[in-house]
């Protein structure tokens, strides 16, 4: 039974590995991180300049980030992915721990009223951006260690307790957005270990249910749910942010106003550098410039699903595809938001958006699933 | 789980693609609206000129002081420098830092040397547009013709206000490309859209003749103690207006703006727009019916040239007694015909005349003449005057209207029905403008406007002769000036209040024309309630006098043998 999803897999990529890894994927993962400082410069210059006198601001610091992330890849590329398998409980312990430090006072930060950030010295880090690798570590070990978990519910447990807690801890700074993708994560997770599909129903539906429940939770989700539905009934408020992404998309038409050139990131579109990094470059490579984007980042989750798919340890499977996984889910999510198809949240674009713990946190990760395609005949 | 992705992505970049290239266009309209904010370019306001081209308005070169206080660089300094020329400097901090607005006016009107002395300064966030004063040169003269503008320049009364969107000319903009909270974007340009300049209004009214008119009407208000003036001067051949007075007025360049009832009640053009019950001048119409009729054949008409009228002094219609104003003894008002009944201006031939051709055909006239319909003159706020409708008229009422009275009518209807009624039977539409033209040589004449015919040019003829008459021999005789042929008819008539007569209350008129062969000039006078003697002939006929022998002296025009 859990063979017959990573079978499948299997099958799409049939083509030979080689000893020096996936080249190709790694070569797209650095590419387009560095895509991502061209934009974060582009989106950010004007702002940082009015904001904090140095239109490089940001900039430096997304550059700092990916030679940090580069570094990262560097050494994890190097490690064999195994040796970490261990590490899957105290990373998970470790992150929930970080997690609950965000809400001690004077070491959590808050921010536009929600409590994400950890703050030590000089450096600002979003634990929520290490639990969902985290997370994915801890069931990576927990399901392979003994594949047979899976078949019964009990066995399902833990995974279920460790998503749970990481949900609900983000869900408290509150982050709703990061709550949906750790559980699309834990669920994309139980579905690669390959849980059976009646199974993972049992689990999906009370989640489904869930949904409704916290959004009337927080008087702000409905406001910004309505918002999404017709943002010009609260144009200066719930409704201000996606019209203005969809001012940018609109200015972007099909070609672009060439980069550098947006008009809304003269302050028109909060969040320019960052959540809504993809308006700018939507405004400014126009619709084909998306497309060969999300070719790009179609092109990273193919290979890593290819990585996972060939790889002969169960744990360096779910590892890989764990990992793809969660950048896909980010990836497309963003792209949602960014479009209006759902309801706007806080989500960065992984590799491209600003933000460092993303950026470093995921250029470790996709250094993981390189090392996984390094070390696939039994290094 | 790959499936999965491909879906997701195939959503949104579905979503994408209708963004970016259907539902772009007025995404993006709206957006440019952010994107910028504007400085308005105001439009030179066209001038208005009298036939002759003398300018009755104009424009006195001012501009308006903006701010933009979000690209105000350093507002205490611009402050301290404003203050120099605009005054209070704490009023103008206070502006210059108010970012609720995008843009702010600091001083709504100052004169261009300022502007020019203040622009050297380059004070960054403060702008300058044109916003030019409006002068009238002749101050009080045609006042209520001419009309005003607003505050804000538009037109609001009189012709300023009727010919606005040809005089107003279209507003430009200059727009600066801005971030979210106002400040200019480097590098972008600001884009200016001129402002197309308003066209020049060149009007029917001769100042020369309007300034006559004005002084003689002046007179006699003061003479008379009158409670009001009014004069209409029209060129018969196609109803331009060459003067229409108004007195009491007031100069356009100190409009009482703080009064409002007094405003309201100077500026009215009452030639146009209020009405009045016409007496003797409207037997005109009467006297143009019947001959009219009698030349058509129409049995029941009365013979012009040969009918003689009863001569007795009262009429009974409806068991009422009508009676002439004259008591007809010692053999006054006897054995009449129209042309005599026309210089005695007796009253009951004219009830004679209404009887005799019954309500459908005079009110047939009465409609042509365009007595309770519009002129179609070109100026807002005209009454239609007051006509008893003929379904539900009563005889004596009927038999009133015959010699003026039970009828109201505004003084341009009664003008231009009499010019109508001696120009051959053309009925003009009475019109202020000749036509527009802008400086840069576009030009464009409004062509007078037929709107029918009254009467035929015989009956015509022959009315303006008997009325030629009514000068020389009869009631008009003041009116009379040797070698030229001027013709007319008097009017007094009683004033009514709350629907009674009101004792010792007198609207005293006369309507004159000459050359009577040939009109081209008639002026129709009238005095509102004259203190002392009140008779039309007295008081009126001879302003008219005064008035035609200005033109005469005007224009020039010889004397001619008169027989």
């Amino acid at each position: 039974m859990e063979r017959t999803n990573r079978g499948r897999l299997r099958e799409l990529f049939r083509a030979e590995g080689r000893g020096a890894g996936d080249l190709l994927f790694l070569g797209a993962v650095i590419l387009l991180a560095a895509y991502g400082v061209v934009c974060v410069f582009s989106a950010s210059y004007y702002n940082a300049e009015v904001q904090y006198g140095d239109a490089l601001f940001f900039f430096k610091k997304q550059l700092a980030g990916f030679v940090l992330g580069l570094g990262a890849i560097a050494a994890v590329s190097f490690l064999d992915y195994r040796k970490i398998e261990k590490c899957g409980l105290p990373a998970l312990i470790a992150s929930l721990l970080l997690l609950a430090l965000v809400f001690v006072p004077g070491v959590g930060k808050t921010n536009y009223g929600a409590t994400r950030w950890l703050e030590i010295g000089p450096i600002s880090v979003q634990p929520s951006e290490i639990a969902k690798y985290a997370f994915v570590l801890f069931t990576a070990r927990y399901f392979s260690k003994d594949p047979g978990r899976m078949r019964t519910f009990v066995g399902v447990l833990p995974v279920l307790a460790a998503g749970g807690s990481v949900c609900l801890l983000i869900m408290l700074e509150p982050n709703m957005s990061v709550t949906m993708c750790v559980g699309a994560v834990m669920i994309a997770m139980i579905f690669l270990a390959g849980l059976s599909p009646k199974a993972l129903a049992a689990i999906l539906v009370p989640v489904l249910l869930l949904v409704p429940v916290l959004i009337a939770a927080e008087p702000y989700r409905l406001r910004r749910l309505s918002a999404f539905m017709d943002p010009w009934v609260s144009p200066k408020e719930e409704g201000y942010q996606l019209i203005q992404s969809l001012y940018a998309l609109a200015n972007g038409r099909l070609f672009g106003v060439g980069l550098f050139h947006s008009r809304q990131k003269f302050r028109f579109l909060p969040f320019a550098e960052s959540d809504f990094i993809l308006s700018v470059i939507a405004e400014e490579t126009g619709f084909f410039g998306i497309v060969l984007l999300f070719a790009l980042i179609g092109f990273i989750i193919i290979r890593g699903y290819r990585i996972a798919s060939r790889c002969e340890t169960f744990y360096g499977y779910l590892l890989a595809a764990g990992i793809t996984t969660v950048f896909a889910v980010q990836s497309a999510l963003n792209a949602l938001v960014v479009s209006g198809c759902i309801p706007p949240t806080g989500l960065p674009l992984p590799l491209v958006s600003a933000g460092n713990t993303s950026l470093v946190v995921t250029m470790a990760g996709m250094g993981l699933v390189y090392s996984v395609s390094r070390h696939r005949r039994g290094g | 789980m790959i499936l999965a992705i491909t879906f997701l992505f195939c959503i949104f970049l579905g979503r994408f693609l209708y963004i970016q290239l259907i539902w772009e266009e007025e995404l993006h309209y709206r957006a440019l609206d952010q994107w910028t904010r504007e400085i308005p370019v105001n439009a030179g306001r066209g001038a208005i000129l009298d036939a002759s081209g003398e300018l009755l308005a104009g424009n006195r070169a001012a501009y308006a002081v903006y701010a933009r206080a979000s690209a105000v660089e350093d507002a205490e300094g611009a402050a301290d420098l404003l203050a120099g020329f605009l005054g209070d400097r704490e009023t103008l901090l206070r502006k210059l830092t108010d970012r609720s607005k995008s843009e702010i006016v600091l001083c709504r009107r100052t004169a261009k040397e300022v502007v020019e002395a203040l622009a050297e300064h380059e004070v960054k966030g403060v702008y300058y547009a044109r916003n030019d004063e409006r002068v009238y040169p002749y101050g009080a003269l045609a006042s209520q013709v001419i009309g005003f503008t607003a505050y804000d320049g538009t037109g609001t009364t009189g012709l300023e206000g009727y010919y606005d969107n040809l005089l107003a000319g279209k507003k430009g903009e200059i727009l600066f490309e801005t971030d979210l909270v106002g400040v200019d974007l480097k590098g972008a340009a600001a884009a200016y859209l001129p402002a197309t300049d308003g066209l020049n209004l060149r009007l029917t009214l001769d100042v020369r003749i309007q300034s006559l008119a004005e002084r003689v009407m002046g007179r006699v208000l003061g003479e008379t103690s009158a409670k009001a003036v009014r004069a209409i001067v029209l060129d018969p051949r196609d109803a331009s207006v060459l003067a229409m007075v108004n007195l009491p007025s007031y100069d356009l360049n100190e409009i009482p703006r703080s009064d409002l009832t007094l405003l309201n009640s100077l500026s009215r053009n009452r030639a146009v727009s209020d009405v009045y019950e016409p007496g003797s001048t409207f037997k005109i119409i009467t006297a143009a019916a019947d001959i009219e009729e009698y030349l058509r054949g129409n049995k029941r008409a009365l013979d012009p040239m040969r009918h003689v009228f009863p001569s007795a002094r009262t009429r009974t219609v409806d068991g009422t007694t009508i009676r002439c104003w004259s008591d007809h003894k010692n053999g006054k008002h006897a054995n009449e015909t129209l042309a005599e009944a026309l210089n005695n201006s007796c009253n009951p031939c004219f009830v004679d005349i209404a009887l005799a051709l019954g309500k459908e055909t005079f009110y047939d006239y009465l409609a042509a003449f365009r007595f309770g319909r519009g002129t179609g003159v070109d100026f807002s706020g005209e009454s239609i005057g007051m006509l008893l409708p003929e379904s539900s008229l009563r005889d004596c009422d009927f038999a009133r209207i015959g010699f003026g009275q039970s009828i109201a009518v505004t003084p341009l209807q009664l003008a231009c029905a009499a010019a109508s009624a001696v120009n051959g039977g053309k009925y003009y539409a009475p019109r202020l403008a000749a036509g527009v033209f802008s400086d840069d040589g576009v030009k464009e004449e409004f062509a007078p406007v037929l709107l029918g015919r009254t009467v035929s040019e015989e009956a015509s003829r022959i009315l303006a002769s008997m009325l030629e008459g009514v000068v020389r021999d009869g009631s008009g005789k003041k009116a009379y000036i040797e070698g030229y042929r001027v013709a007319g008819k008097t009017g007094t008539a009683q004033k009514y209040e709350d629907g009674v007569i009101a004792q010792g209350k007198y609207v005293s008129s006369f309507v004159g024309f000459f050359p009577a062969d040939a009109p081209r000039y008639l002026a129709l006078i009238i005095v509102d309630e004259p203190q002392g003697s009140y008779y039309g002939s007295t008081v009126a006929a001879p302003c008219a006098k005064e008035i035609f022998e200005g033109i005469i002296d005007i224009m020039k025009i010889p004397k001619e043998d008169t027989k």
